[in-house]
């Protein structure tokens, strides 16, 4: 951490002040080293001054004490480079009226950067202006660490949500910002959409430079504690100064960890990634093309495959998760509103759907031990553009099932046309025109008083049972002649003869939209 | 020209005895089928503990005889059921006390094909396996499976190229390296020596590390079993660190030929240099 705190000016930074190139900088030795920090600028005649330096100083001095003497030259360099110095400036014209041909030869040898000031000018110049710049980045540096830090931990104290760390960490580092597990499977990313969708666009070809350099702004942080590691969060094209996108690549990666530590397991990143998409999939808000990058870089295999959409209702997502890597299918799973969740399978074109969906279901219902569980199935997609349709479909029918009398009769596997009259009252459940027909056919019971309202269930009964008097007096608990008062009456309400087959569809279809509308 | 294997690696925990444990993988075999997997391997002593944790004559009684014992019998019979090449990690008894750590290969017919002997042994706390295994003396066996040309090189064997350098000049294709490995042992080695050999040897890997800690020892099992190819680019993700998994992934076997005719490293290794390698 304190590598990302300290300051520095590099070599080259500090050739091209103003100040210095009055002084006519001309590089000699160790070219290919001018981008070493700079850390402070130190000026000093004496002979041994190595054993004075700690490292990384830029060392200036006229070599009025090396003149004459080759071999305390070529000792002078090499006592620098022993002492880590970070460059040595030689002013011309004291001692050396030409680059001393010794010194330029050893500095080489070393990888010493060797400049010579063919105009000198008071190093004293040169300190105060280098030295206060220092300054300047440090005091910069710290209170740059502090001011993220500070909306870091007020974000997490709030209970701020993941995504919203993640915003602000994009706006202080103005570049996107990549949250992956150690899978490289991005995670969350934040920052300006279009420049996000062009890193994720190229992921797998970035997740897979191992490591990376920081040169061409890409910085990453590791996150993790425990003795374990979990994930990283990677600066994509950070321009700043490379020590100034570490200590942010820090501040982001320790706020993470708090984060996770603070915010336990109940749903982990995976699992808040996967529902992420996927709601955006289902709502439909963000066209689908647009979320393919996401789902690529979520793991999910995009690439000439087919697309199975499926919802289980009261299914946990882990559980279900468990099943899918049990099985070898790749898929993302989520929790929807409502108790649903949805599970995107992912195949390979040349695989059987329908067969993978039933055998998926039938170990579902092993795994869990539960017998019960029903999948509801929407035909499978072959192009992405059609999977949030795809989606709605199995929640519609999902939906279906969960209103159906005899849900623990169903198949594992159920579809649009297992579920006839209630599935295609589902998916037509917003139409307006089936709306104010189920008012209309019910407006008698609907907006009566109290009372009426409370003959509502008898009518789901009797049309349910197929219209069974006796069946439906039991299950009420009323008897027969009790039974005849109210069907009498709902019949008054709604102006209907229930014995009429066509009527007594009308009033039944009227009550499933209905019961559509409140579910 | 493309020819895609769909190959498959099971990763599992120890369910506590061995015939529960051969169900959980003929289940695995099922399941892969369902998916179209041409060639399935599951992880090293299959079915049973990772009894290496500990010195125990007691887990000699492990051992059957290959290919006449009861459990390749039994696999070879789903394997002609559903069509799928199987390669079976488990402790071998070629005579009483003369043990082995092997893998049988099935093939997609139910038809034996042969084995390989794990041929170097640890003897490292928590992997004591020189009390159970005599050192292999198959040589170097490659497959021509329904599903590819296939060899297996058994966890520790993984540390010395030499075993992966024959393997490919046999002409693997595809080989496997079915394993019991740690977390604090050889985690930072796992997704490093595989791919490398990949590299080396121009073919495709399949790793396989079982999960869970077993009441025999400390050992932390982390799975993460995976495929990877000639490039050394992992194929599809990573298995979990700590659940079962199937993985099942498309192996584009042309990718080796275009590799080869990249790199060409069988055409400029150099034998007649080596001789030190096998100096004794």
């Amino acid at each position: 951490m304190s590598t990302a705190l300290e300051p520095a000016l590099s070599v080259r930074q500090v050739l091209t002040l103003d100040r210095v190139l009055a002084g006519e900088p001309e590089v000699v030795a160790g070219a290919g080293h001018l981008d070493r920090p700079v850390r402070w600028v130190h000026v000093a005649e004496a002979p041994d001054v190595g054993v004075m330096l700690s490292g990384g100083e830029m060392v200036l001095t006229t070599g009025v004490l090396l003149a004459g003497d080759v071999e305390k030259q070529a000792e002078y360099i090499r006592s620098l480079h022993r002492a880590e110095a970070a460059a040595v400036v030689l002013g011309l014209g004291r001692a050396f009226p030409t680059p001393p041909d010794v010194m330029r030869r050893a500095a080489e040898r070393c990888g010493l950067p060797l400049v010579v000031l063919h105009r000198p000018f008071p190093f004293a110049e040169l300190t105060e202006e280098v030295q206060s710049r220092l300054v300047r980045r440090k005091f910069a540096a710290v209170s740059l660490s502090e001011s993220v830090r500070t909306a870091l931990t007020g974000l997490i104290t709030a209970g701020a949500p993941l995504q919203r760390l993640l915003d602000e960490i994009a706006v202080h580092a103005a570049c996107p910002v990549v949250l992956t597990n150690l899978a490289h499977r991005v995670l969350a990313t934040a920052g300006e959409r279009s420049a996000v969708d062009d890193v994720l666009r190229d992921w797998e070809r970035i997740a897979r430079q191992a490591g990376g350099s920081e040169g061409d702004g890409w910085v990453r942080a590791e996150l993790g504690g425990r003795g374990e590691r979990w994930g990283r969060i990677v600066l994509c094209g950070y321009r700043g100064d490379s020590p100034i996108g570490r200590l942010l690549a820090e501040r982001a990666a320790e706020a993470l960890v708090l984060h996770r530590m603070l915010g336990g397991p109940a749903h982990s990143w995976e699992e808040q990634s996967a529902q992420g998409l996927l709601t955006d999939l289902v709502s439909g808000v963000v066209p689908a093309r647009q979320l393919l990058p996401r789902a690529r870089a979520a793991g999910l295999p995009v690439n000439r495959r087919t697309f199975v959409p499926l919802v289980v209702r009261d299914g946990e997502p882990a559980g279900l998760d468990r099943v899918l890597r049990l099985l070898g299918l790749s898929g993302l799973v989520a929790d929807l509103a409502d108790g649903a969740t949805a599970i995107l399978l992912s195949l390979a074109r040349d695989q059987d759907a329908e067969a993978l969906t039933a055998h998926f279901a039938a170990r579902l219902r092993t795994e869990s031990g539960t017998l019960g569980t029903v999948v509801a199935a929407a035909d499978a997609r072959t192009a992405w553009e059609d999977v949030p349709a795809g989606l709605r479909e199995a929640r519609h029918v999902a939906d279906a099932v969960a209103a159906h009398s005899a849900a623990q009769d169903l198949p594992a596997v159920v579809r649009l046309k297992d579920v006839h009259l209630r599935g295609l009252i589902r998916l037509l459940r917003d139409d307006p025109h089936v709306q104010s027909f189920a008012e209309r056919e019910l407006d008698g019971l609907l907006c009566g008083r109290h009372a009426e309202q409370e003959l509502l269930p008898v009518l789901r009964t009797y049309l349910a049972t197929g219209r069974n008097k006796s069946r439906t007096a039991q299950l009420h608990h009323v008897s027969r002649p009790a039974l005849y008062r109210r069907l009498e009456a709902i019949q008054a309400l709604l102006g209907v003869d229930l014995d009429d087959f066509e009527q007594a569809a009308s009033v039944h279809i009227a009550l499933l939209a209905h019961d559509a509308q409140q579910g | 020209m493309s020819r895609v294997v769909r190959a498959a690696v099971f990763q599992t925990a120890w369910t506590g005895d061995k015939e529960s444990m051969i169900q959980v993988h003929e289940q695995a075999v099922r399941d892969a089928a369902a998916q179209g997997a041409e060639v399935l391997c599951f992880q090293e002593l299959f079915y049973g503990p990772y009894f290496c944790q500990v010195q125990d004559p007691a887990f000699y009684e492990y051992a059957e005889r290959i290919p006449d014992g009861p459990v390749v019998k039994r696999f070879q019979a789903l394997a002609k059921e559903l069509g799928i090449v199987l390669v079976l990690p488990m402790y071998e008894e070629e005579q009483p006390g003369v043990l082995y750590n092997t893998a049988a290969v099935i093939d997609a017919d139910g038809s034996y094909l042969g084995k390989y002997r794990k041929t170097h042994i640890p003897q490292v706390k928590g992997f004591w396996e020189k009390f159970y295994f005599r050192p292999g003396n198959s040589g170097w066996p490659v497959f021509d499976t329904k599903a590819g040309r296939i060899g297996v090189y058994i966890c520790y064997d993984r540390h010395f190229p030499e075993g992966w350098r024959a393997l490919g000049l046999a002409g693997a294709e595809i080989v496997f390296n079915p394993s019991a490995t740690s977390r604090g042992l050889s985690g930072y080695l796992w997704q490093l020596e595989q791919p490398a050999a990949a590299v080396a040897n121009e073919y495709f890997v399949g790793a396989i590390n079982r999960v869970g800690v077993e009441e025999l020892g400390d050992n932390d099992f982390y799975g993460t079993s995976y495929f990877v190819d000639p490039e050394a680019q992992f194929v599809g993700e990573v298995a979990s660190d700590k659940e079962t998994e199937l993985v099942v992934r498309d192996l584009d076997l042309a990718k080796l030929r275009e590799v080869r005719d990249r790199w060409q490293f069988y055409r400029d290794r150099a034998p007649g240099a080596y001789r030190p390698l096998t100096a004794p």
